[in-house]
């Protein structure tokens, strides 16, 4: 018996779930949700089953409608990030490079804004299609970029850009060769928390006007009170936003960076 | 800083410490005139008619009416989580079990747009105001339960120890000693908060288009008045600014301490 207790014990999944005691709050919670939905506590027109969405979400993933509607969230999603990454990084660097008297102010004004308020704006100006979401994506997920760039050239070793001066490297090639690579855990910090901005506002841009993507997918259900296919959606732009959060970390984590 | 001569009067010394701040709006409204004067376009109204709306808008008793409604919820769902996300996340600090249990559902929720649970909500609650302000309480509940539960945990553990060897009881400490020696910590959370409950404000009320800031906006935009829409988003980025400004100066009154022990934690 005890050597069967201890096999299991060396069992990868025993393993797995040791190393992760962070995963039982979160199914502990899931059982209690499942359980109240099968005790008939709560009336399943109002509150599904997990067990309920997570079989509509695996129906749907093999639905090519359904991915179409991914699809068109992920392109919006990641077109803003990266517009807002290269945007991001140019302004932290210009900061860096001594144009921040004349930047911080500017952000310290634009930064409390609400972006989702520019979002009838942006409608007005670009359309209803890929265009106004990626704005929005851009204009709100442009500052922690722009400040994490800044704060990782910031705390660069002051000795490895003068190693690097004293071997006659100019100025963009310090920049580029010295103080980004050494600026990247900032930077990857600063992009955690921009994918999260950017899936938060594609979503809601695509709930406030849309004809498609997943937020598009939410309100339509809402209008038929179809509340699992409400879920659906909303499950999966929350798990993509953990995963990208995730594998960022694990990036970090991999990537030969100091902290 | 150094100190001014008395001569300097109440006004100069404003002008001293926000001019930066003021030129700065200048620039953004002259680029947004620029910009409007260029494509000419009846989508993109000049900044200088936005600016003439704005008071058109606000002495209109009904659209007042409904931002101040907005506001309320606002203040409501912030108060809440200040009353409740405080106390426990100031207990998830000192408590290692109860973090153990409550850090992975926190981080799980980190990614949902709160806001986008507003139809799902409204199922249950209704159409009124207790929808959304239970959306804003979610909002501001996360940045506040991180951030008061960071301070509580950096306390240093002799003054708990004090506090309980002079007698008091676990609730009295928590709001005694572990409160004020974590409020640096937790009024970051609150700067941080307030924001994102106006943006959950805004964008929930764009969802569900009932009354308040958000669905001015819409109305203003399918009755295709331009310089509405842009009105009040001007209207709603000043009261952004604005309360981010307060909190601040508020987190600068209460902690000035602080800063004073760990210079350069500010700017």
């Amino acid at each position: 018996m005890d050597h069967i207790r201890a096999q299991a014990r060396r069992s990868p999944l025993f393993v797995w779930f040791a190393k992760h005691g962070a995963i039982w709050p979160v199914i502990g919670l899931l059982a209690l949700w499942q359980l109240a939905c099968l005790a008939g506590l709560v009336p399943p027109r109002l509150l599904p089953s997990p067990a309920a969405v997570a079989l509509r979400l695996a129906h749907d993933l093999l639905d090519p409608g359904f991915l179409f509607h991914i699809g068109q969230t992920l392109i919006r999603l990641f077109s803003g990030f990266f517009l807002a990454l290269a945007l991001g990084l140019c302004l932290g660097i210009a900061m860096a490079q001594g144009a921040e008297p004349f930047l911080t102010p500017l952000v310290r004004v634009a930064s409390p804004i609400p972006k989702i308020a520019l979002y009838p704006a942006l409608v007005l100006l670009l359309g209803f299609g890929h265009a106004s979401k990626i704005a929005l994506v851009v204009a709100d997920a442009v500052f922690p970029l722009m400040l994490a760039t800044l704060h990782g050239l910031r705390s660069v070793p002051p000795k490895l850009v003068w190693a690097a001066q004293a071997a006659g490297a100019s100025r963009s090639t310090v920049v580029l060769t010295v103080k980004l690579p050494s600026a990247l855990g900032p930077i990857l910090t600063g992009c955690r928390i921009a994918l999260v901005i950017a899936c938060l506002n594609v979503f809601l841009a695509e709930m406030i006007s849309s004809s498609d993507g997943l937020g598009h997918l939410l309100v339509t259900a809402a209008r038929s009170y179809q509340v699992v296919d409400m879920f659906v959606p909303l499950v999966l732009i929350s798990l993509i936003g953990l995963l990208l959060n995730a594998s960022l970390q694990f990036a970090r984590r991999r990537l030969p960076i100091a902290s | 800083m150094k100190q001014g001569p008395p001569r300097f009067s109440a006004l100069r010394q404003v002008w001293r410490r926000n001019w930066r701040t003021v030129l700065a709006c200048a620039a953004l409204l002259l680029i947004w005139q620029a910009a409007a004067l260029w494509l000419k376009r009846e989508e993109l109204p000049s900044a200088w008619e936005t600016l003439r709306d704005v008071p058109v808008i606000l002495s209109s008793g009904e659209d007042v009416l409904g931002i101040l409604a907005s506001l309320r919820r606002m203040a409501l769902g912030f108060g809440l989580g200040l009353l409740v996300a405080v106390p426990l996340g100031l207990a998830m600090g000192r408590s290692k079990p109860l973090a153990r249990l409550l850090n992975p559902l926190t981080a799980l929720a980190y990614p949902i747009p709160k806001a986008a649970l507003m139809p799902i909500i409204m199922l249950w609650l209704g159409i009124g105001d207790l929808s959304k302000v239970l959306v804003i309480f979610m909002g501001v509940s996360l940045p506040l339960l991180y951030h008061s539960s960071q301070g509580a945990e950096q306390v240093d553990d002799k003054l708990i120890w004090s506090a309980q060897a002079m007698g008091m009881g676990q609730v009295a400490r928590l709001l005694r000693v572990i409160l004020p020696a974590a409020l640096p910590e937790v009024m970051l959370g609150c700067r941080v908060a307030v924001s994102i409950a106006l943006i959950t404000m805004i964008s929930s009320e764009m969802i569900a288009r009932q009354n308040g800031a958000g669905n001015l906006l819409f109305n203003a935009m399918d009755m295709a008045i331009y310089t509405d829409v842009y009105a009040v988003i001007l209207i709603i980025a000043v009261i952004g600014v604005v309360l981010d400004v307060l909190m601040e100066r508020l987190r600068v009154a209460l902690t000035h301490w602080a800063d004073t022990l760990q210079p350069g934690s500010t700017s």
